[in-house]
This record gives structure tokens, sequence and C-alpha cells, in this order.
């Protein structure tokens, strides 16, 4: 019998079952954004790196492969359908044309899987409403998200109570990334972080340092409704939010996380035309 | 709940902790079989070596574990770090060789960290991984430096070296892993909880 092909690390071809097993997944979720009344759009593979240098910070840039072309440009591989969606949309979008429901699909490739034995070629699906910054978009969104995938647990928090507390002072970064207490935390805010550290927090604590993220969380959960899906966890903290503002949520299921999306409501102006957006991006290589 | 202790330099403390904690641990006995993998209280303890506790549990293959600052530092480790140690204080240092002469070469355990570390300084310099007894590489004039832990700075002065610069002060963590944190929020606080109470009752 003839030795098995080698493949770079990280990549690998799908043979017949395994090209069926993800063909059905890749339909079943394009059914369900047509049902909901996305349209399909098609990014390239590259892009140049630079119109993307001042949002991506130098660690999320070095996952990308990044190289020269014939032209004497750099340019990488995409890592990101987000904000390449943005640079491509931006410029033609019409005022009449908003709110847009989008949906896309296609390979990424990471430099570092950021799971054991995850793949660097990933397979990515995700939808986005452009120009609409209403909680009703996010709560469709949300409820969007958990109908592809059986048994799904949500979590959401909103990223702009842990940058208003970051912007007092840089060492509850540190404090929220680590979730312990650190001497630097002025003790004004000591307090807070303490409940956001341990998990305490309610809404109420955190209105009077960020009453618009506050207020905004209480409208979602509200629309919600009681659903054990969806919980909010004030205590979910990244140190660093990207390009994220609002809302940002996770997807898990089976203990496993498979997807995440959030609101960036300023990440279409940075390529010349203001609008809010929210979306989510799954990777189809974990589901089942 | 699976927990991952360190073999090596922190071990006996790590199980120390869980014991204070009052977690059933594998005792002695348990220890000199050659297994790896232990139930005892409806928890597994799994013994890896000290490195690889930061991947076991950044990839959920461990819910929690206790692993050095260096170890999470060096593989980039985004566990939850929700208590840390008193004991197993060092400082991770960049030492020249007798003389001190320009950093050119670095030996190291590290190579991720002394990378960012050079980065950061914009100092360019060749990074040769070795995987033990890294003053030696100074010493012999493999390298012009080394970076490594030095707790009491003996290895340090029998060689003649000299303590350039701290790039990290190092101390032992409990460490907890993302989406087991999200899933279990209760066993996770629990075990926060008893481990934070022990340490606090072990330091009066």
């Amino acid at each position: 019998m003839a030795a098995k092909p080698r493949y770079p690390t990280g990549v690998h071809p799908l043979l017949r079952e395994e090209t069926a097993r993800r063909r059905r997944i890749e339909a079943r979720f394009v059914d369900a954004f047509a049902a909901a009344g996305f349209d399909e759009v098609v990014l390239p593979i590259i892009d140049y790196v630079e119109p993307y240098a001042s949002l991506v910070d130098s660690a999320a840039a070095k996952q990308s492969y990044r190289f020269v072309d014939r032209e004497g440009d750099l340019v990488a591989i995409r890592a990101d359908f987000t904000p390449m969606l943005a640079r491509a949309l931006a410029p033609s979008i019409a005022d009449g044309d908003l709110p847009l429901r989008l949906f896309y699909r296609g390979d990424v490739i990471r430099v570092e899987a950021s799971r054991l034995g995850a793949n660097r070629e990933l397979f990515q699906i995700g939808a986005e409403i452009v120009g609409d910054d209403s909680v009703d978009a996010d709560v469709a969104m949300l409820r969007l998200a958990s109908e592809l995938v059986p048994s799904p647990s949500i979590v959401y928090n909103d990223v702009s109570i842990a940058s208003t507390l970051i912007a007092q002072s840089d060492s509850v970064r540190d404090a929220l990334a680590a979730k312990r207490m650190t001497p630097d935390v002025p003790a004004a805010l000591r307090t807070i972080v303490g409940k956001l550290i341990s998990g305490e927090a309610t809404i109420d604590d955190v209105a009077p340092f960020a009453p618009e993220a506050a207020a905004r969380l209480c409208a979602i959960s509200d629309a919600l409704g009681e659903d054990d899906v969806f919980s909010l966890h004030l205590d979910d903290i990244d140190g660093r939010s990207g390009y994220y503002t609002g809302l940002r949520f996770s997807v898990f299921t089976n203990g496993a996380k498979v997807a995440q999306g959030g609101r960036y409501d300023n990440l279409y102006e940075r390529f010349g035309r203001r609008a809010a957006a929210i979306g989510f991006t799954f990777t189809i290589d974990d589901l089942d | 709940m699976r927990i991952a202790i360190p073999k090596g330099r922190l071990q006996d403390r790590a199980l120390a902790v869980f014991a204070d904690a009052g977690y059933d641990v594998p005792d002695d006995a348990d220890l000199k079989t050659r297994r790896l993998v232990f139930d005892r209280g409806g928890i597994e303890w799994i013994f890896v070596k000290d490195g690889d506790v930061p991947v076991y549990v950044e990839h959920g293959a461990a819910d929690a574990g206790i692993a050095g600052l260096d170890q999470i530092l060096e593989h980039e480790c985004t566990a939850y770090q929700p208590v840390e140690f008193p004991f197993g204080r060092c400082k991770m240092m960049l030492i020249a060789a007798p003389g001190a002469p320009p950093l050119t070469k670095v030996a190291t355990k590290y190579p991720r960290i002394t990378r960012q570390f050079l980065d950061g300084r914009g100092v360019r310099a060749e990074v040769v991984p070795l995987s033990g007894s890294v003053e030696l590489a100074a010493v012999l004039k493999l390298t012009s430096h080394v970076v490594d832990l030095v707790e009491t700075g003996e290895t340090v002065r029998v060689h003649h070296l000299e303590l350039q610069d701290v790039i990290a002060e190092i101390s032992p963590r409990l460490i907890v892993g993302k989406t087991f944190y999200r899933t279990e929020p209760k066993l996770v606080r629990e075990l926060i909880a008893r481990v934070e109470e022990a340490v606090n009752v072990s330091k009066v």
C-alpha cells in the first residue's frame, strides 16, 4: 500500500465522507441564513496588510501568513473575515441600502492553532447586520446564533464595561484578564473589579461606571426573556477587546466554544463609512 | 474535574495546597507507583511536566492546574490565573557571562519570553534554546548571555556570572481553563474559594 501523503501542520484534505459532512453542515447554515434574509458575499483569500494595520493589534497580526507579492506589496492570507467585509463594503454602501444582512463562508488560515489539534486552516461561516444599532439587531443575531447548533449555550457581555474601567486605570486590564486582584488597582475601582473577578457583579453594580452598557444589557436580557440558552456573564472579559465596541458573545455546544461574535460600531468608519454592525462567526471544523 | 499537578520543583507545594483546601489528593504511596493519573474524591489528578501544565489547561485536556508564570508566559497560555501563591517565587533574569561581553547570543529554556524581551529592547541577538543547565552556556562562552530563573542567585555567584536585568517576577498560580470557567461556574467558584482559603490560612 502506498504511504499516506504528508501535509504541512494543521492542514489536511477532506475526502468523500468528511466533505459530505462539511457540506451538510454548511447547507444547514446557508438555509438558516437565507430564511432570515441574509445574502451571501464572497471575499478574496489574500488582501493587503496596510489597510488593516491600525485596527489589528500586533499579536493578532502575527497570526496571519504574510508575504510580499510580485508587485512588492505586503499581503496576508485571510485570517479574519470581519474587517475584510468592512473594507470591501464601506465605500459602496448607499444610505438606502441599510440595514444590510450579509453572510460569508470560506477558509481562514492562522499561523498558530488556537486549540490542541486545531487546524491552521479553519472553515468559517459568519453573518452580520450592517447599519442597525438597535437592541433588536442584537437580539436577532443572538437568537439566530442559537438556532444553528444543537443544545447551544450562549454567554454574552458588553466589552465597553471593561474598557471604561481600563480607561480609568490600565492595571484593571491585567486584573480582569487573570481574574485576580492586583495591588495596582486603584481604591476607587477595587470593589467593582473585585466583584467582576468573583462573578458576583450585577448590572446594578456596573451601572454607575458604564450606564449605557448596563441599560443596553438590561434591554437585551428583557428581550431574550426567560431562556436558559442565554446567560449574561459580566465577568466574561478579555484583556483586549479588539475592534468590538459593545455586545460580545460566545456560543458553546458540548462544552466547546464553536462561535463568537459581537458589535463593532466603529469598524466601518475606519474604512470611510459610518455604519453600526453586529456579527458572528462559526468555525465549522468544530461542529458535528 | 481534572486537575494538573506539575512534577518537579512545585509538585509537593502544589499537592499541599490542595490537601489544605480539603481535597483528597494522591499520597506518597500512590506517587511511588508509576501511574500518572489518580482518581480521588471525584477529581482526576494528573501529573505532567511543569511546562506542560499550561498546555493541558489551555487546550481543555485539564480543567485547572498549578503553573509558574514562567511557563504560562512561555506557552502564551490564556487561562485565568485566579490565585497567586506565596511559595516558589523567583525572578526571570538576564545574566551575562564573566566579563559582561556585548549581548550577541542568549541561551535559555524560554525562547519565546527571551525573544519578546529582546524585541522589546530593540536588541538584535540570537536565541539559543537549551533544555537545562543553562548557566553553563555562559560559563563555557557558548553564548554571551543567558535568560533563566534566579531563586537564591547561588548558581550565578558560583560561576562568576553577572545579573543584568529582571525580565519578570515569577510566581506559581492556580490556572483555570476558559471553557471550564464558562461551562462549570459553580465548580470553579468553589475550587477558587477553597484554594484561596488554604493559601490565606497557611500564610498566618
